[in-house]
């Protein structure tokens, strides 16, 4: 089963299934990229946004941590890693 | 031959380029920019250690040579020698950050596929080694090919070592048949197999790691909470607005005898007449009166540097981010925005690190209106004059605390519904977003945040030296002549060249309650908004003459007898949105690269103080406060 990376709890970790480039920019898919995001990479969603909004997730990728907006994180299919 | 080899540092955001550079430079530094592009150039020079020079360039931190933004574009002409006026670099010091080397290696392998001469600095050792990661840069050097060396710039370790790395690196590049032909970059960084490669070679040179950076975790379940994190980011916030007031007092007070001090010698041991006058009321009572803000500057920069080099500006930007989105801006807008406090000109400046043109575009536009520290003495003085002292209905806070806090949330309420407005419409776009890495916390390097702080100081005095010095005698002459005839009805300040002038200004901002006064204030005020306080006070000087029952106003008291409350209250609406600084509109025109946007700007912001003015003035009237 396959859930979007907006949608997950925080302070589990996740497995990259797919990502849909498509619905992503150039710019957006590149910088997700660089910031290794990609299929098969485990992320662990951090923090998300404040009392204003869900925007923006901040997620755990190894040792570094990176922020994106809900809007990308829907781009992002992922499994929970085992 | 034999000009200096030139170096350029280049590698990641966040991978501590700066603090190398400095430790490397140390005040040697230049910073200027490059021709017709918004990034700004650092250079310097670094002794090695038999006594030769090399020329340091420290190019924008970026995470590719895809060039997508200015600064990644520089990096890239830069490094390739396309860029005008810069030599091609005979070696390259890429700088990762050792506790994320898997991510930082990618555009490592990028760039040391190049083929140009190239050192790792492989910096930050300690940070990682306290979060429990153990490397080996020996296997590193081996497994990438070039020589690794372990830095950390902040506690300056590794520094000689690097140098002799560079040493080596300039003198291969000397023989001819070492230069490479750069045409393009074969591997791209965010390429699926360099990333792999990147993985593994990471992977190779990790001795031992635990799992987590456990700090940087801790503090962010505070820093980041929904609640707490808002609440702390609110409560620096008043801080910092209660020490730029607070701790300014005194400083402020040294600068203003200074200037008075200066003022009594000239009187005493210059000649009277022209040469005299020009200096006593143009040239020191002028600038004085805009020196006196260079402390609460510098409090205000002092904060914003720490929360930068601490790594929580990052977190406010995550915090805010959420409200921004909601006018279409990004919470990378926070920072330039949280600086247009002190300043737009840097405000404006760091709207650089904005990816998204549209974005960056609209955060540009409503810089100005951020209550600037220019402002304050326009503020200070009409607040001053109109506003009594008194709580407001039987609470304890201020009447007239209170209307400046009105003032500044009135340029915030005004900057988020242009935003609003321009993201709709000239400024349309799609967000890409809010896609930053979140660094990690460090405690900040002093001799850093001190050189950032002296550059900024350098940049508002050299301001006030030529821009603001050379209005204000301008004004000065323009006031003290022609010279009115003895006897005549007419005061000089209304003979005058610029009374003249005045006059006919005052015919348009008539209606909206503006008197001579304000009319003559506004032309030079047009140089920078703390100038229509030493206009006024520059023009009642003149005016006031040897009478001494005037001089023994204060100007405050001068206006209070001449203004109604209907115009001050309107007075104080203008400055609210009105653009009146050149070097905000200079710097504009240099960031977008054209007069269309300054253009706009100004046309924009003086319609809204006009309007604003008028409703404020004609609301006060109908209130009979005229």
């Amino acid at each position: 089963m396959t859930i979007r990376l907006d949608q997950v709890p925080l302070g589990h970790a996740f497995r990259i299934t797919r990502v849909h480039w498509d619905i992503l920019s150039n710019e957006e898919g590149r910088r997700l990229r660089e910031f290794g995001l990609d299929e098969g990479v485990t992320v662990t969603p951090a923090h998300r946004g404040s009392i204003f909004s869900r925007d923006p997730l901040a997620l755990t990728i190894g040792r570094m941590q990176v922020i994106i907006r809900a809007g990308q994180a829907a781009a992002i299919e992922v499994v929970p890693a085992t | 031959m034999n000009s200096a080899p030139i170096v350029a540092l280049t590698g990641n955001p966040n991978a501590g380029k700066s603090s190398l550079f400095n430790a490397l430079t140390g005040a040697r530094q230049k910073i200027a920019n490059y021709p017709g592009v918004t990034v700004e150039r650092k250079a310097g020079m670094a002794a090695l250690a038999d006594g030769r020079m090399v020329k340091l360039i420290d190019l924008p931190g970026t995470y590719s040579l895809d060039p997508s933004s200015p600064d990644e574009q520089v990096t890239r002409d830069v490094i390739l020698g396309r860029q005008a006026g810069e030599a091609r670099p005979d070696a390259l010091v890429v700088v990762v950050d050792a506790a994320n080397l898997e991510n930082h290696l990618c555009f490592a392998l990028e760039l040391i596929d190049l083929g140009l001469p190239t050192i790792v600095a492989l910096n930050m050792l300690d940070l990682a080694e306290r979060d429990g990661l153990m490397l080996d840069p020996a296997k590193l050097s081996a497994d990438l090919g070039v020589p690794v060396v372990s830095t950390v710039a902040v506690r300056k370790r590794g520094l000689d070592d690097l140098l002799e790395a560079v040493d080596a690196a300039t003198r291969a590049a000397q023989t001819p048949s070492a230069q490479p032909d750069l045409v393009a970059p074969q591997l791209h960084s965010s390429d699926a197999n360099v990333r792999r490669r990147a993985r593994d070679i990471a992977k190779a040179a990790i001795i031992s790691e635990t799992p987590v950076r456990r700090w940087t975790q801790r503090f962010d379940a505070i820093f980041l909470h929904p609640v707490a994190g808002l609440t702390i980011l609110l409560g620096l916030m008043f801080l910092m607005f209660q020490a730029v007031y607070a701790w300014s007092e005194a400083p402020i007070g040294w600068i203003e005898d200074g200037f008075a001090a200066a003022q009594t010698w000239v009187a005493g041991n210059m000649p009277a007449g022209f040469l005299q006058d020009l200096i006593i009321e143009g040239a020191l009572g002028g600038v004085g009166s805009v020196i006196v803000f260079l402390p609460q500057i510098l409090i205000l920069f002092l904060f914003i540097l720490l929360l930068e080099s601490t790594g929580y500006m990052t977190r406010a930007a995550f915090l805010m981010d959420g409200l921004m989105s909601k006018v279409g801006l990004s919470g990378r807008g926070f920072i330039p925005l949280l600086s247009s406090f002190a300043c737009a000109v840097p405000g404006i400046m760091a709207t650089r690190a904005i990816p998204d043109p549209k974005d960056r575009l609209t955060t540009i536009l409503i810089a100005p209106l951020m209550t600037c520290s220019a402002r304050l003495p326009v503020y200070t003085l009409i607040i001053g004059a109109f506003i009594p002292a008194r709580p407001v209905g039987g609470t304890i806070i201020g009447l007239q605390g209170f209307v400046l806090f009105c003032l500044y949330i009135a340029g915030i309420v005004g900057a988020l519904l242009v935003a609003l407005v321009l993201r709709r419409t000239l400024a349309k776009g799609n967000n890409t977003g809010f896609m930053m890495e979140m660094p990690r916390y460090q405690w900040p390097r002093m001799a850093d945040v001190l050189l950032a702080l002296w550059q900024r100081a350098w940049l508002f005095l050299r301001r006030a030296g030529t821009i603001i010095f050379a209005t204000t005698v301008a004004l000065w002459l323009l006031l003290s002549y022609p010279k009115a005839p003895e006897g005549a009805d007419v005061s000089q300040v209304e003979y005058s060249v610029a009374g003249r002038i005045a006059s006919g200004i005052e015919v348009v901002v008539a209606p909206i309650g503006f008197n001579h006064d304000i009319a003559l204030a506004l032309i030079p005020a047009m140089a920078a908004r703390e100038v229509a306080v030493s206009a006024m006070a520059t023009a009642n000087a003149i005016e006031v003459g040897d009478d001494e029952e005037a001089l023994a106003q204060s100007l405050g008291e001068r206006l209070q007898s001449k203004w109604s409350l209907a115009t001050a209250l309107a007075f104080l609406a203008w400055f609210i949105f009105a653009p009146q600084c050149v070097s905000t509109i200079a710097i504009t025109r240099r960031e977008t690269n054209g007069w269309k946007w300054p253009m706009f700007m100004v046309g924009y912001l003086f319609a809204l103080a006009y309007i604003a003015a008028g409703i404020t003035y004609w609301t006060a009237i109908s209130f009979g406060l005229g």
